[in-house]
């Protein structure tokens, strides 16, 4: 692989990124998606939270820079990430209300059944 | 994996350089692929979770598409877009089951609740019924105890009233002037008071001397009496004898006329028999001399 001549064709590629719109959009749900993730999340998914709020920044200083194809490509993997932390917490906290319920059913049950007749 | 620029540029570069894809980018790839076709052949995703997996569809498609015409570098933002959502989808679709488990948790705890209630009332039902057969049973125990004592009261009240009977009858018995004897109540009437000398027709003193004992036989008609003529010894016995029987006859007749009947009562004549006193002088005559109704002591 020979490396040096290459730089100049990537920095071309990336110019041409800066003919597009910015990613307005895309960022805003991003945002928007990691806003309603995060209360949940930082208890059940840390990990997939952290990494869309890093990338939802990145996505905001790329489009500041003008890359707003590299911002727009940031945002929805910001958005990606936090939606899929919002569905694992959000399944983590249903699992735990479930199996309170089902607890609490069979307390019930157990209650109902001891009573004398 | 992290989307990062410098892969980017790299990609970018390999592109320009009409390289192969990188091998981090055809993993992505792989991995999207994989993730796409699980969540895809999963039935709870595709009804639950449509819109992800159409989602994840769409950035597999561009990912697949840059990997064929380009540009290489947006290869693996696709295809990590994809996973992603592919992830999203099955996790959505997990979260839906887990929310009908709540549900039917939830709908469990009504039934339970409900057959908590049905046993609760059929407990109380029940208890209604043994109270119910437990006062029907003490009623019924009360009712006759109650019959016992009334029976003993009504035996004692009849003990009783025998006891009061035999008791009026004694005082009735000695207003007559009845003697109690061995054969029973005896009334002994003169013949003085009943008749004329010689005679068997009853005066009307005799009449009035047998009030009493009418009155007595009408209250006590299970009592049947008998009527013994006496004489003294005076006279032929052969005459006494019949002038004995004809008196007694006369005052059954008596008797019979005031309504009593005449199988109650034997009339007898025993004559000069069984004097009561001396004939050799005129008070033992007079004694004599004499009517007995005998009481049957029954």
């Amino acid at each position: 692989m020979i490396r040096k001549p290459l730089i100049p064709l990537a920095v071309l590629a990336l110019a041409a990124c800066a003919t597009t719109d910015p990613p307005a959009e895309e960022i805003g749900a991003a945002r928007a998606m990691v806003a309603q993730a995060r209360p949940l999340a930082d208890r059940d998914a840390p990990q997939q939270i952290a990494e869309a709020q890093a990338k939802l920044s990145r996505a905001e200083s790329e489009m500041k820079k003008g890359h707003h194809d590299t911002a727009r490509m940031l945002a929805r993997q910001a958005e990606a990430d936090a939606k899929l932390a919002w569905t694992i917490a959000e399944n983590a906290r249903l699992t735990r209300t479930a199996a309170e319920v089902q607890d609490a059913n069979r307390a019930l049950r157990e209650e109902s059944e001891r009573k004398p007749q | 994996m992290r989307f990062d620029p410098k892969l980017t540029v790299i990609a970018a570069a390999l592109l320009a350089a009409g390289c192969a894809v990188s091998p981090e980018a055809n993993q992505q790839l792989d991995q999207a692929r994989a993730s796409y076709q699980a969540a895809a052949a999963d039935p709870a995703v595709q009804k639950y979770a449509q819109t992800e997996l159409r989602s994840a569809a769409g950035a597999l498609a561009d990912a697949e598409r840059h990997a064929k015409d380009g540009p290489s570098e947006l290869i693996q933002p696709n295809a990590y877009l994809a996973q992603q959502r592919a992830q999203t989808a099955m996790r959505t679709a997990e979260m839906r089951h887990t929310e009908q488990t709540i549900a039917g948790a939830g709908e469990e705890r009504r039934r339970i609740q409900l057959e908590a209630r049905e046993r609760e009332a059929a407990a109380a039902r029940e208890k209604a019924r043994v109270a119910d057969d437990a006062r029907k049973e003490a009623e019924a125990r009360t009712a006759v105890l109650e019959n016992e004592r009334l029976e003993r009261d009504k035996q004692a009240s009849a003990s009783a009233g025998t006891t009061a009977d035999v008791k009026r009858l004694e005082a009735e018995l000695a207003d007559l002037r009845a003697k109690e004897t061995s054969r029973g109540w005896v009334l002994t009437l003169k013949n003085e008071l009943l008749f004329d000398t010689g005679g068997s027709e009853l005066k009307p003193g005799g009449e009035r001397a047998l009030d009493n004992l009418v009155q007595f036989l009408e209250k006590h008609s299970d009592r049947s009496i008998a009527i013994e003529g006496f004489t003294d010894s005076t006279g032929s016995k052969q005459l006494n004898q019949s002038l004995s029987e004809k008196r007694a006859w006369a005052v059954k007749a008596a008797l019979v006329k005031r309504g009593i009947s005449s199988n109650r009562i034997d009339a007898r004549g025993y004559g000069p028999s069984f004097p009561v006193a001396s004939n050799d002088n005129a008070a033992g005559r007079q004694l004599n001399r004499r009517v007995e109704i005998v009481i049957d002591p029954s």
